[in-house]
């Protein structure tokens, strides 16, 4: 018995001494990741995640297709027959809040942003000039975000109501519940991280487009300022770029030609999509198009009466096809087979029109630089800078790239919702709570700080 | 790691300082049962040593000892003898039956316990009962056989995943399903694929049915809770056959058969009345003043409505053109097993064959498995379970309405397409859909999986009580996945071909070490005492690649494509480490007994500082039946109440999420680059549940009649949710240990054995269990607001089951404007056209049943027999998915896609009451709401075996044990309680129907021959 007793205690023993698999021998591998606590050591890291920032804007649900389409279909410039079911609600104006559209899409690039832009320069390894290079860069971005969010959430079109959307300058800052920002607010906050941005770029770095540019920051803030119709600002800020003489107008003999390649004189900043890396079947021209094998989505169609809007000269209409039963657009973004198109964000043509429309604005000649468009599109010259001039010129120039809608409600114009057989289901007059996005549900639910735009 | 290792070999050092004794004589005798007749592989030990041998065929032993030495005779289920070694040298035993052994003895994890002495809730289930349903994967054999267990196929498709849900569902984020422990090893068994857009395909789908024994499935606490963090959702033990001593015995399994449809699919509509509609349409929207001047138009003027037009108007008929009728179900097995003196083995291969009731879908399996156990001296056990196989899925796109699904296309293509061309080969058909019966013949779409599990132990009965052992487990799976689109036809011409191929390997490794000490106090007091330890590594290696552009037909390795598209790896990993002690008590012949668990686990899904926890669960029972006053109660055979109390826990989350952390997986301009990817959060812990369970089991009138009632309820706290956050932080979630469900519910089992005599027998049975769920805690925002979590047709709030429907509510279509119309405060009185003005509320239960049944029937006369079960499901909802498109009066069934034929009683005139508002020629926006929610409840014949036993006589003549021969039916008959549910209730748990391949019935005959 003593034998047995003296073996089970040796069995314990040595079980016992199987001894643990500590808490270290437990920690997982991170093979794709890394912690964001303790990998931005050094400029490079910096740049990195500013590369990260612009995969995620190139992503369908942002400048992939969304934000461009969903305004398009609202304009009258295009809407959905519903090939395969796509933004025909839309273009029906029949959307509610179940759907999170750019939400999500541009905060996830405003976070991103703001660890580029947060992070101590002093404590970073590598060139801190091209540091600061690219925390302005990511500034621009953190703008160009917040400017989408408040044009498709904010209560400026609706007819009552101030609010914006939050404006966030923290990753994981100590208020994870914000409110929302007044439209004066976020549009003081857009204006800010632009000029701030100015100031820390150095031209010098600008060796691609695919990246925001020093004066593509001025492009960016004309943008923003003739959407607010703040015309001082916008001519000066377009005047930097115009005067430049770092792009042109692209030629007529070109125009068309220019959208098969990328980086053309004309074009100030572009997402780069390529052969390995774009946004697919999700994309643009898979929306746009329909192949002659059947393949594309192709349920967005120019409506009818755009063809009206070009003289039979105008090299623009190359970029229409008639052959169909539909007009469609094969001419922008037309790769439709491996998606390979950048997608130009900031033309230098659409900065001319901006100059033109603030010098009209402003009392100055802007005959001059709204005819630099006709010249160089085989079109008649205008006799006149009218705002009509130029917002038709800006419709015939800026077709399917997802200005229209917003040139439409800025100038206050009657909107209608299209049915897949191209009919009129509705007129919207303006304003019309319609034209501000509903807050996501997933927001409503989550923070309840969050007010919901009036109407859903 | 390398600790573990070291601790086997100190394991196995320790063995080798066993010495030997003295040795005096050679005793040698003959072990009898009580009838006389030799009883092989008695196990004779001499007591307080190692020194031990066994009988031979026919009952003889020998062996060395010393007189005064004890020599100790056992076998199982029979009483232990000992004889004290005197002078003779021959001692001849007889063993008398043990009566309490028996009691059945049941796996019920770590160790087998006998039914008297189990305290938790369990249910074992046969392998006559798992071979009546024919599928690849033996879980759907689960379904209706254990009371509080559902099973939803997530497919039709066979050797897809099941989802099993034990005793409703104790998780919001975190998985809810059971752990799955294959003789004794813990292994992963879910969903293989590498794809989220193509079938699942089971890892448990490569185990062959026929290799498997029993299962036992696991319930409460205290059955579960020596899983720890592993055992909140049930545990299903798989125990494989091993040999068993004697000649060897082959056994030749066989069952052959087609499969359709469990129940009528919908039926789409057909040109002719699409047409009628179509007009229709068009007058409705003020397009035309007659149904005529529109039907004129359409016919002049839709290009494909005049191609049909002038063609004669001939219908396609896709449903038919796309369905495999008949599809062959088919599987063979063959084993063999025995065993000599000191080794037993089992060896089997399997084949099993399945096409799905889709074209162009289909499944193979080829596995063979070797169970062998040797004794390398009679109280050092060595054995060795080994089980490969290969399975091949002709997998396609169904997880949602792709347009190259022939699933898709039964109800997505128009109609006014036709599937042949006049010369009867498929038709090269323009439009989104490309012709199914071109891509399913040209392109792939394919599924590889090989897994090889190897599970080997060295047991040692140490003696006095003591035993050890050690246990080591591979399972090693191996899966490719490829996909090939033709350069010809489809979605592959701009591209000229495209193709990928994916490769995973996935390798888990388990040690088990143990101690056990069995010990007595005058022998009314018995203890047994467990202390293991284990420790499990899941690694994960993944590549993979894709190319297009292929200069001919027939090519479609990455080596041939001209232009190399993606190319992906990655590897992950998690561990498991454990601690667990084990205590049984069993007082007075097992009167009373005392169970006792305690499990440490730790789990690299959490940060280094909550990385441990600390399960436990406590149960008892008492039998009452053992009681004097019961004793002479002559009808009461068996009684036992059961009570338990356990905390078991749930780490079923996705990896690394703890960590804030940067993903690599974006890429710009050609460069790499980051972006954050998880929110991270360092307090992550254990999700917790905790069980109390009571139950009594009994067994009357010579166990005519026996049966069980319990009772459970399941706090589960600490969930790990995804709390949803303000998307402002670029983040749509963060897990947290928040929230708090209930689950609740009563299970009864009851079976009558009616008639029991040798030529005739009759017995009937049946189990209920009903679940209720309940969600009791959710975070809150700063606010003092409740974060609900709220999708289009569901919400998660506390009071309500989680994730209960929640939607505008339909009123109906008004009889006199043909328009659909809601409910403006969701529940009665006013009603709104507009369904943004529809309030959405809770419509009533969730996806999961809160009623599962089961009943069956066993009758046999002189060797015939009926065998049959059926299965209920009730209390649960089920929302259609797809009913913008194909279920709704827009232009999308008429113009676009197809619908169903229900839509024809659609609104036409003032006055008109119809289930379907008036058509329009428009598209409509998605809206969902309670029209299309439908109760799920159903009632189906899950098996019938009407079958023969030869007579063993006649079979004896031919050289053969026995032999029988059946015709069997699966799902033949299904109740569905709402008429207006098109789609098989039985789904998988996501709520909504969808274009995955449907429950199937089969026929099948088989065969089953011992020789």
């Amino acid at each position: 018995m003593k034998k047995i007793i003296y073996k089970g205690l040796i069995m314990a023993i040595s079980v016992g001494a199987i001894s643990s698999c500590t808490t270290e021998d437990l920690d997982p591998t991170l093979a794709q990741n890394k912690s964001v606590e303790q990998s931005v050591n050094n400029v490079g890291n910096l740049f990195s995640i500013l590369k990260g920032v612009h995969s995620l804007m190139s992503e369908s649900g942002y400048y992939g297709q969304d934000v461009i389409i969903t305004n398009e279909v609202r304009s009258d410039n295009t809407f959905s027959i519903g090939n395969s079911g796509r933004y025909t609600t839309e273009s029906q104006y029949l959307y509610n809040n179940n759907t999170d559209l750019i939400w999500n899409n541009a905060y996830e690039v405003i976070a991103n942003a703001n660890i580029i832009i947060n992070a101590n320069l002093e404590n970073l390894e590598g060139d801190v000039d091209y540091g600061a290079h690219v925390q302005g860069q990511a500034t621009a971005i953190r703008a160009l975000a917040h400017f989408d969010l408040l044009r498709e959430y904010g209560q400026q079109h609706t007819g009552s109501g101030n609010l914006g959307v939050p404006i966030v300058t923290e990753y994981k800052g100590d208020n994870l519940f914000p409110a929302r920002n007044t439209i004066e607010e976020v549009k003081a906050a857009i204006y800010s991280d632009l000029e701030m941005a100015y100031s820390m770029m150095d031209s010098q770095y600008d060796d691609s487009k695919v990246y925001i540019s020093k004066l593509g920051v001025k492009a960016l803030e004309s943008r923003v300022a003739v959407y607010f119709g703040d015309w001082t600002r916008a001519r000066d800020a377009a005047e930097i770029v115009v005067n430049s003489g770092e792009y042109s107008v692209i030629s007529a003999d070109s125009y068309v030609d220019s959208w098969q390649g990328d980086g053309g004189v004309n074009v100030i900043f572009e997402l780069a999509a390529s052969q390995v890396d774009n946004a697919g079947i999700n994309g643009l021209a898979y929306m746009y198009q329909i192949n002659a094998d059947g393949s594309g989505y192709g349920d967005v169609v120019a409506r009818p009466e755009v063809l009206g809007i070009y003289e039979d000269s105008d090299v623009r209409l190359g970029i229409l096809d008639t052959s169909g039963d539909w007009i469609r657009n094969t001419g922008k973004y037309p790769d439709n087979v491996n998606f390979t198109n950048n997608i130009p964000l900031i033309r230098f043509e659409e900065v001319v029109l901006n100059y033109a429309e603030a010098l009209m604005e402003t009392g100055g000649d802007a005959l001059t630089q709204l005819n630099k468009l006709p010249a160089n599109r085989g079109a008649s010259l205008y006799a006149a800078a009218t705002k009509d001039n130029i917002l038709l010129e800006r419709r015939r120039e800026l077709i399917f790239e997802g200005f229209r809608f917003d040139d439409q409600l800025r100038t206050g114009m009657t909107m209608e919702a299209v049915g897949t057989d191209g009919m009129i289901m509705e007129t919207i007059d303006y304003p019309s709570y319609l034209f501000a996005w509903p807050i996501p549900l997933s927001e409503m639910n989550a923070n309840s700080n969050m007010v919901q735009n009036d109407g859903y | 790691m390398k600790k573990s290792l070291q601790g086997l070999l100190t394991l196995l050092l320790v063995l080798v300082v066993q010495i030997g004794f003295a040795q005096e004589k050679t005793v040698t005798g003959t072990v009898l049962d009580e009838d006389g007749l030799p009883l092989p592989g008695v196990n004779v030990i001499e007591q307080g040593t190692s020194n031990g041998t066994q009988t031979d065929f026919d009952g003889n032993y020998s062996i060395s000892v010393a007189p005064g030495d004890v020599l100790v005779f056992s076998y199982v289920g029979f009483q232990q003898q000992t004889i004290t070694v005197g002078s003779s040298n021959v001692y001849n035993v007889s063993l008398l039956v043990d009566a309490a052994a028996l009691d059945e003895v049941v796996v019920t994890g770590y160790v087998t316990q006998k039914k008297s002495d189990i305290t938790g809730s369990l249910v074992e289930v046969s392998e006559e009962k798992l071979t009546e349903y024919a599928a690849a994967s033996v879980d759907q054999a689960l379904q209706g056989n254990v009371a509080g267990l559902a099973v939803s196929a997530s497919s039709g498709t066979p050797g897809s995943v099941a989802n099993i849900r034990i005793r409703g569902i104790s998780s919001i984020t975190a998985g809810n399903e059971p752990l799955y422990v294959i003789d004794g090893v813990p292994v992963n068994n879910g969903n293989a694929s590498a794809s989220a857009a193509t079938s699942s395909i089971s890892a448990l789908a490569a185990i062959d049915q026929s290799t498997i024994e029993s299962i036992t499935v696991l319930k409460d606490a205290s059955a579960t809770a020596q899983y720890g963090a592993r055992g909140a959702n049930g545990v299903i033990l798989i125990t494989t056959k091993g040999g068993k001593y004697g000649t060897t015995r082959f056994n030749f399994t066989s069952q052959v058969g087609f499969q359709n449809d469990a129940i009528e699919q919908p039926t789409p509509l057909t040109n002719a009345q699409r047409i009628v509609l179509a007009s229709e349409a068009y007058v409705n929207d003020g397009f035309f003043a007659t149904e005529a001047e529109a039907e004129d138009f359409l016919v002049n003027n839709s290009a494909l409505f005049a191609q049909w037009d002038q063609a004669g108007r001939p219908e396609s008929n896709w449903q038919q053109v796309l369905r495999n009728p008949d599809a062959l179900f088919q599987q063979y097995s063959l084993s063999a097993s025995g065993g000599g003196e000191d080794n037993r083995f089992f060896a089997s291969i399997g084949y099993l064959e399945q096409e799905a009731t889709v074209i162009g879908s289909s499944f193979e399996r080829i596995s063979g498995s070797l169970n062998f156990s040797k004794d390398f001296s009679p109280s050092l056990k060595f054995s060795s379970n080994n089980t490969a196989s290969y399975s091949f899925q002709d997998a396609f796109l169904e997880l949602s309405a792709y347009f190259d699904s022939p699933r898709t296309a039964t109800y997505f293509m128009n109609p006014l397409r036709q599937p042949y061309n006049e010369d009867g080969t498929p038709a090269e058909i323009g439009g989104a859909l490309p012709n199914p019966l071109i891509s399913t013949r040209d392109n792939f779409n394919e599924n590889r999986f090989t897994r090889i599990i190897s599970g080997n132990s060295l047991d040692w009965e140490i003696g006095g009580g003591f035993s050890a052992g050690a246990k080591f487990n591979v399972d090693l799976q191996l899966y490719n996945y490829r996909t090939y689109t033709n350069r010809n036809y489809g979605y592959g011409v701009p591209t000229s071909g495209d193709a990928s191929q994916y490769d995973r390997t996935n390798a888990f490794y388990v040690f088990q070490n143990y101690l056990n000490y069995d010990f007595e106090i005058n022998a009314d007091h018995r203890f047994d005492v467990k202390v293991l330890q284990e420790y499990q590594a899941s690694r994960s290696y993944f590549l993979g690649g894709a190319g297009n552009n292929f200069a001919d037909d027939g090519l479609f390795y990455l080596a041939s494509a001209g232009t190399p598209t993606s190319v992906t790896s990655s590897f992950s990993d998690w561990y498991m480490g454990a601690y667990l002690g084990l205590l049984q008590y069993s007082a007075f012949d097992s009167r009373y007994v005392l169970n006792l668990s305690y499990r440490k686990e730790g789990n690299s899904r959490f940060a280094a500082d909550n990385r441990w926890g600390d399960f436990y669960s406590v149960g008892a029972a008492w039998n009452l039946h053992k009681e004097n006053f019961l004793a002479d109660a002559g009808a009461i055979d068996y009684l036992k109440l059961r009570g338990s109390y356990g905390v078991t826990g749930n780490a079923n989350i996705g990896l690394n999420n703890y960590q804030s952390l940067f993903t690599y997986g974006v890429d710009y301009n050609g460069e790499g680059a980051q972006a954050v990817s998880t929110f991270g959060n360092n307090d992550l812990s254990w999700e917790i549940n905790k069980t109390f369970d009571v139950g009594l089991e009994f067994g009357f009138f010579q166990n005519a009649l026996t049966g069980s009632i319990a009772y459970f309820n399941r706090d589960s706290e600490d969930l790990l949710l995804d709390v949803p956050l303000s998307q402002t932080t670029g983040f749509a979630t963060q897990t947290q240990n928040i929230g708090e469900l209930n689950n609740q519910g009563f299970e009864f089992q009851l079976t009558a054995n009616i008639i029991d005599t040798e030529d005739v027998g009759l017995s009937i049975g049946g189990n209920l269990a009903t679940v209720e769920n309940e969600v009791t805690k959710l975070p809150l925002d700063p606010n003092g607001i409740e974060r609900t979590i709220t999708t289009t047709i569901t919400r998660i709030e506390t009071g309500h089951p989680v994730r209960e429907y929640y939607m505008p509510t339909w009123a109906g279509v008004n009889p006199e404007t043909g328009n659909d119309e809601w409910y403006v405060n969701g529940v009665d009185g006013e009603t709104t056209t507009n369904f943004n003005d529809a309030e959405a509320v809770f419509q009533g239960g969730n996806s999961i049943p809160t009623i599962t049944a089961g009943m069956n029937l066993n009758f046999n006369f002189k060797g015939f027999f009926i065998n049959a079960q059926g299965y209920y499901a009730g209390g649960h909802k089920i929302y259609e998915g797809w009913h913008l498109y194909l279920h709704q009066t827009n232009g999308f069934p008429i113009l676009a896609y197809n619908g169903y034929q229900s839509l024809l009683d659609r609104w036409q005139e003032p006055g008109d009451v119809a289930r379907h508002s008036k058509f329009t020629s428009a598209g409509q926006p998605w809206q969902r709401h309670s029209k299309y929610l439908y109760d799920a409840d159903f009632l189906r014949l899950r098996t019938v075996t009407v079958g023969y036993d030869l007579p063993s006589t006649a079979m004896e003549q031919i050289g053969m044990t026995s032999a029988r021969i059946y015709v069997r039916g699966n799902n033949l008959a299904t109740w569905v309680k709402d008429d207006n549910l098109l789609y098989d209730p039985e789904q998988d748990l996501g709520g909504e129907t969808g274009l995955e391949t449907p429950p199937t019935k089969a026929v099948l005959v088989g065969v089953n021959l011992t020789f």
